[in-house]
């Protein structure tokens, strides 16, 4: 759906789901993400229909994703960081430790 | 006692009218705190340009593309940047806002509160929400979204593009796609010519220069032979787990397009949410489908009646597109206004004996041209509401069919509504279905008075982790103490009214 304007200048990895994907730096999450096609970013906690950034300047939170263990983070408001581990959040955030239902 | 000011003034949002109010302020002698969520300044219209610029050539095409109206920001910005007196913090989002000049501000895992004797609220526009049938899709994006991705993310959108909705940004997106080698599928315009032709009773001299503009847009994008209808309706997006095609009402005729990016826009409207938080007044805007705070021609806010979780005066300023949208010159020129304003409030007059108040005139001269604009364009995809299948409340997955529902049950309230059904009640606290069920609710009641408010609003307006709450800074010792529970506004009021 996205493709870079001139080269993409990516010297480092985040993973999404343990695959690398290149990164710039200084670009934000949802940018890195669509540039690699990602499908989804996240399912809703209501009916688990599949979304993807909407708004990307922070009011919409349809882009949420879990960076570095933490949940419900907003994709279009982060910068990538190298090695960052992203995973695609189903549902509600989870919390590392508590179960919820 | 409350805590020491931290600065004489804290201005949040650094785009166009924040630059501009911070660079006067600090210019008279003032310390100034700037607060913005992004990592450099600009705001949304200048995003990313001062990386783009130091990219160069890498980044010529992107800013050739983006064309002269973005460039020329560079300027502001660096007069931002080399104004001393000017505390820039960026990367900071703010999450509470207090009548009496308090701020909770969260940068990474740091949390706290600021204070100071004036805020400057420049915290800019969002989109207009617009619900219709399928714009939850993967693949429905609104158009400051494209331009976010162009600017900050160096990225353009591929495949079969389909442009929807009004407002010269349609037109300004769709010119910077041509240059960047993308033909969009179908440019639908809400927009009417019957809008244009009364428009153009409302041309100032003025208003030329955007007249002007949208009439070299247009010749453009005919040039490159990019199809363009008039007057839709019926928006559709189709598919299953993303968009799959666009249905729409062209001419009395359905339409059906595959498509796999649907740009949407419906003009603009101020971002209100802090405004709103810090218990000022908002004003519903019947025409507009929108709030907006009520101010002076200053920038003076107001604080709305009733219980407060603040005492004193209102130390709030509303400056630029979160006051009234005007652009970013009509925001630089208001920043400036309201700085002014601010100045004499702290007895600092600048200029000549005579010359403080020019900026008034100044703001009215950089409005003249938005009559012509929003009688061109006028709200389309929110003109009517839509049918019951829409989903109104993203986060929440309901639908306008089950609010309406609620409604005829007698929920005919917004704190209602949302206490029944969670509208409003997930990650987005409401920014995108409050004024939908404002709608509803005057749909349902015509003769009744509009709510004047969103949804009760209770800080943190934005996520803050656990452990930044825990280790707040700048916190009044004399608020923190617990000292019973029924200390809640409502408590003291004794009644349900917006606090």
């Amino acid at each position: 759906m996205f493709a870079p304007i001139g080269s993409t200048e990516a010297t480092i990895t985040i993973y999404l789901d343990g695959r690398p994907i290149p990164a710039r730096a200084g670009e934000t999450i949802a940018a890195c993400l669509l540039r690699a096609g990602v499908s989804h970013f996240r399912t809703t906690p209501a009916s688990g229909a599949k979304r993807l950034p909407y708004c990307m300047i922070g009011h919409c939170f349809d882009c949420l994703i879990e960076i570095d263990g933490i949940g419900s983070r907003q994709a279009c408001l982060s910068p990538v960081e190298d090695n960052m581990t992203l995973r695609i959040q189903n549902g509600a955030a989870t919390i590392p430790g508590v179960e919820t239902q | 006692m409350t805590p020491a000011p931290d600065a004489d003034a804290i201005v949040i949002g650094a785009g166009p009218a924040g630059m501009s109010c911070a660079i006067d302020l600090a210019s008279a002698g003032c310390r100034v705190i700037v607060l913005d969520m992004q990592p450099t300044p600009g705001g949304q219209i200048f995003r990313a340009l001062e990386a783009n610029t130091i990219a160069r050539p890498q980044t010529d095409e992107l800013l050739q593309a983006l064309g002269q109206s973005y460039r020329a920001g560079l300027a502001l910005i660096e007069r931002f940047r080399a104004t001393p007196g000017i505390d820039f913090r960026p990367g900071t989002t703010v999450w509470d806002l207090r009548a009496d000049g308090t701020v909770g501000w969260l940068k990474g895992n740091a949390a706290g509160y600021l204070r100071a004797p004036h805020v400057a609220l420049a915290s800019g526009a969002m989109e207009r929400p617009t619900p219709f049938p399928g714009w939850t899709l993967p693949g429905v994006m609104t158009a400051g979204a494209v331009q976010t991705l162009l600017k900050a993310g160096r990225l353009k959108p591929e495949g079969r593009i389909v442009l929807a909705g009004t407002g010269p940004l349609i037109f300004l997106l769709a010119d910077q796609l041509r240059r960047l080698g993308g033909r969009p599928v179908l440019i639908a315009r809400t927009d009417r010519l019957k809008d244009k032709l009364f428009a153009l009773g409302q041309l100032r001299p003025a208003g030329i220069p955007a007249l002007l503009k949208g009439l070299v847009w247009l010749a453009r994008l005919r040039l490159a032979g990019i199809p363009m209808r008039t007057g839709i309706s019926g928006l559709q997006a189709l598919g299953r787990d993303r968009l799959e095609s666009v249905r729409l009402v062209a001419g009395e005729r359905t339409v059906d397009l595959p498509c796999d990016l649907l740009v949407v826009h419906d003009g603009i409207v101020p971002s209100t949410d802090l405004a709103h938080a810090a218990g000022l007044v908002l004003e519903w805007r019947t025409d507009d489908a929108s709030w907006r705070p009520r101010t002076a021609a200053d920038g003076r806010a107001e604080m709305a009646p009733g219980p407060s979780l603040t005492t004193g005066p209102c130390r709030i300023w509303i400056t630029g597109d979160a006051r009234r949208i005007g652009g970013a010159d009509a925001a630089v020129v208001h920043g400036s206004h309201a700085a002014s304003a601010i100045l004499a409030e702290l007895g600092r007059v600048t200029g000549e004996p005579n010359g403080a108040d020019r900026t008034d005139i100044a703001v009215k001269r950089s409005l003249a041209a938005r009559p012509f604009l929003d009688a061109a364009f006028p709200p389309g995809l929110a003109a009517q509401l839509p049918d019951d299948e829409a989903i109104a409340c993203r986060c929440e997955d309901i639908t306008v069919g089950s609010l309406r529902m609620a409604i005829r049950s007698g929920a005919t309230d917004m704190n209602l509504v949302r206490g029944l059904l969670r509208c409003g009640m997930g990650p987005c606290q409401g920014r995108n279905c409050s004024a939908t069920l404002a709608r509803l609710l005057a749909e349902a009641e015509p003769e009744k008075p509009l709510s004047s408010n969103p949804f009760r609003a209770r800080p943190p307006l934005r996520p803050i982790p656990l452990g930044a709450l825990a280790g707040m800074t700048g916190l009044d010792p004399d608020l923190a103490q617990v000292e019973s529970l029924d200390d809640k506004p409502e408590a003291i009021a004794g009644d349900d009214i917006h606090a």
